[in-house]
């Protein structure tokens, strides 16, 4: 009430920014604002101009580079090892992300529309379980996946982390929200539950399915722990734990800041194809 | 008549592939982390039930307090570092309005890439002939072993998880500016309010609840930190960085003393419980 009393004396907005001197408007906070966003990419630039350096010869911080090579990258990219790793991870990566859409999806769809015994128990349970932090059931995981012969597989590497919460949380709660109208008439059509989840849930859930791919992708390309400790050789070791055993004692920096220059590609990629996608996500729906 | 029947088919079906997963690799490993936290299980998959005899090893484990304090210590110092840039970041964006698209997303991009390669390009910033210690050498001053010293280790690796993360509850507590109606701040600046009264009395009170958020996010996270501690320190120097998930790592797969990682394992999974209940407790008096 006050505040629309004290608008309604003054009038419309207030245009007093134009008349103040250029030092007292927003000019140094942008300028504060642009020097703390290149610091906070100054260490992706430094790696970029460490990799692109030609090994062994002084770059920064002691002097800016005489020339810049690709010779750096062409060495990463010839190693076995990182060429190996980097399909592991996109093999964990894509398959989790496949499988955790539509197995979450179907979840969602009959938490929210279908009636079942025990739904509701079971629903909570599968929420409870996102106060147990993974790293506390490392243990028994590993010792689970080991007596099933899982350690250094793909399937004891991937199917363990298929097992998310959050996706089957956030795929229930966009799924409420569309109205049942939906699916009652393609199901009065004769439709099988099937189909209608296949020719209407999947197509309607799209937005958020993308969003979740994109958390998802980025979740297992850059999980670590449990690649650690169940990817024990090449065969199935993924990229972070295999840039994890790469040492400047044993190589040069500037061949070490390439692999991870292209080791982080992937994630540039993403970023800069969706971030208003994930940014508005992350707005939205506290994805993290 | 028969849609109804077939429901409960249909619905637990929908669910079935996710039930089996979270049964198998979630609910099974929580409670079988409770059991093997009172056995004394080994790599040869041996064990005895010794009832609370880990337990009380843990208490009179000199290691395992050790771990609790630099686990407090790293979370006393990480929280309101990220709280303090995410905040200021935020308020700036609020702002500024002068390519505000561009300066979000370069500071949100280290939070798209992993723990692993923060790790990797900042263990290479904080060496000897690195990037800090390259430009303090300009100014005449330093080196500082920044990993090397256990009085400064600590802040050292939690200004990485900072850089790392604080793009997340950046844009948790933008979206949170964005919900403060514009026309209550300007009521108060045509009553002649400061900016710092302005932000003090309706901004950080409306933005509370969004705060205590960001906080309980990243107060469990620093508990979980483990991926920069084993690319950067190894736990060292001296066990300074060993934090409860590096025990839970190091008990489990250097020692292979299951039983006892399982222990470390249920001290994170207490502590993250009574964060996350402490979180429920003042979001239901935040409701009433």
């Amino acid at each position: 009430m006050t505040i629309t009393a004290s608008r309604a004396v003054t009038g419309a907005k207030p245009a007093r920014a134009a008349r103040r001197p250029w030092w007292r408007g927003r000019w140094p906070l942008a300028a504060l604002l642009a020097l703390l966003s290149v610091l906070t990419v100054s260490p992706f630039v430094a790696m970029f101009i460490v990799a692109l350096s030609p090994a062994g010869r002084p770059t920064v911080p002691r002097q800016w580079p005489e020339s810049l090579t690709l010779d750096n990258l062409t060495r990463v990219l010839e190693s076995s090892g990182f060429v190996a790793w980097t399909v592991n991870s996109l093999v964990y990566a894509v398959v989790s992300v496949v499988v955790i859409l539509l197995t979450a999806s179907m979840a969602g769809y009959a938490f929210a529309k279908k009636r079942f015994p025990g739904r509701e128990a079971m629903f909570w349970t599968f929420l409870a379980t996102m106060m147990v932090p993974f790293q506390a059931t490392l243990i028994p995981t590993f010792v689970l996946v080991n007596s099933l012969n899982g350690v250094d597989t793909f399937w004891g590497l991937i199917v363990p982390t298929l097992a998310n919460s959050q996706a089957v949380f956030l795929m229930r709660q966009f799924i409420l929200g569309l109205p049942d109208e939906l699916f009652d008439a393609a199901k009065v059509d004769g439709a099988s539950e099937w189909r209608v989840y296949w020719t209407i849930v999947l197509p309607l859930t799209r937005p958020i399915l993308a969003t979740l791919g994109v958390f998802v992708f980025l979740w297992h390309w850059n999980d670590f722990l449990w690649p650690l400790v169940v990817g024990q050789s090449d065969a199935t070791r993924t990229l972070t734990v295999g840039l994890t055993t790469l040492r400047t004692e044993e190589m040069q920096l500037s061949v070490l800041m390439a692999s991870a220059a292209v080791s982080v590609v992937p994630c540039l990629v993403v970023f800069f194809l969706l971030q208003r996608y994930l940014v508005n996500s992350i707005a939205m729906t506290g994805l993290k | 008549m028969r849609q109804r029947l077939r429901d409960p088919v249909t619905g637990l079906l929908f669910v079935l592939p996710v039930l089996v997963l979270f049964l198998t690799f979630r609910i099974f490993p929580s409670l079988a982390a409770a059991g093997m936290s009172l056995t004394n299980w080994n790599i040869g998959g041996d064990w005895d039930l010794i009832g609370a005899d880990n337990y009380a090893r843990l208490l009179d484990d000199v290691n395992f307090w050790l771990s609790l304090r630099v686990t407090l210590v790293y979370v006393a110092v990480y929280v309101p570092l990220t709280l303090l840039v995410a905040l200021g970041t935020a308020l700036l964006l609020n702002q500024v309005v002068f390519m505000r698209g561009l300066f979000r997303g370069m500071l949100f991009l280290p939070y798209v890439t992993s723990f692993v390669l923060a790790g990797i390009i900042w263990r290479w910033i904080y060496e000897f002939d690195g990037l800090i210690n390259g430009l303090l050498a300009k100014a005449d001053l330093g080196p500082v072993a920044f990993l090397e010293e256990s009085a400064v280790v600590l802040p050292a690796l939690a200004v990485v998880s900072v850089w790392k993360g604080f793009g997340y509850s950046m844009l948790i507590l933008l979206a949170g500016l964005k919900s403060i109606p514009a026309s209550y701040l300007e009521a108060a600046r045509v009553d002649g309010a400061s900016a710092w009264q302005r932000f003090r009395r309706i901004t950080l009170p409306l933005l509370k609840p969004t705060i205590f958020f960001v906080v309980v996010i990243e107060t469990i996270s620093g508990f979980q930190t483990f991926d920069t501690v084993y690319v950067m320190t190894g736990g060292g120097p001296a066990r300074a960085t060993y934090t409860l998930i590096y025990g839970i790592y190091d008990h489990g797969f250097r020692s292979f003393d299951f039983g006892y990682a399982a222990t470390w394992g249920m001290v994170l999974f207490a502590i993250v419980l009574v964060v996350s209940l402490i979180q429920r407790r003042f979001l239901d008096r935040g409701n009433t």
